[in-house]
């Protein structure tokens, strides 16, 4: 993925829903899906047709993370 | 994914948001999948997990768990010490999908995980030759196959 792409990313990551999880598409170009749980956001990416998306749970806030 | 087979990516640190509005970090990342470790359990869809030196174990959001059959709460339930706090976690064996094959692992399920997942040094590390790279922002995974 180019930096082109990455700062898409980002702003896409900065669109979600906050405390949720998303689904992007294959090329992480677009937000498919988004739920507030796991089980929901697979629903309704495989509602939306897309089999195969890549999950990530959005924060509750964004900040940097250190677990 | 299922067959063991050489594997060497190089993979780019993916951005997150540093603050809603303003600012960004680098995390070294990479997608992965887990199951239960009986033959022919349905994967989970695909998640991204951070890849990260300073765990332990591999540890996972509990909800990913819970929906692809754990009963999370069953497992061996442990505190662990982590920067922001205790955390309560419960251990499962799982079948952890990567690249260039399956590990049979144990790791650990938390519902306080702020990340779908964390892939540490048992069950992801001990497979992988891991290079941070910050200077090119990526990480080279080269798959280790002990025989």
């Amino acid at each position: 993925m180019d930096m082109p792409n990455q700062d898409k990313r980002l702003q896409l990551l900065r669109s979600a829903p906050m405390d949720s999880w998303i689904a992007l598409s294959e090329d992480e170009s677009r937000i498919v899906a988004v739920g507030a749980t796991y089980e929901e956001v697979v629903k309704n990416s495989e509602s939306a047709g897309f089999a195969d998306p890549l999950l990530l749970k959005i924060p509750k806030v964004w900040m940097p993370i250190s677990v | 994914m299922d067959a063991n087979f050489c594997v060497s990516l190089r993979l780019p640190y993916k951005k997150y948001p540093a603050s809603h509005g303003y600012g960004f970090y680098y995390v070294a990342v990479l997608p992965v999948s887990i199951a239960l470790p009986l033959a022919n359990s349905p994967r989970s869809k695909r998640f991204e997990a951070i890849i990260d030196s300073g765990a332990t174990r591999c540890q996972f959001q509990a909800a990913i768990g819970k929906a692809m059959g754990f009963d999370i709460e069953s497992g061996e339930a442990e505190e662990t010490l982590g920067i922001n706090g205790v955390n309560r976690i419960y251990m499962h064996d799982i079948s952890l999908y990567l690249p260039g094959g399956v590990v049979a692992t144990r790791a650990a399920f938390s519902y306080e995980l702020p990340v779908p997942g964390l892939l540490g040094m048992e069950g992801f590390f001990e497979h992988f030759q891991v290079i941070f790279d910050p200077v090119a922002r990526q990480v080279g995974l080269d798959r280790i196959h002990q025989s």
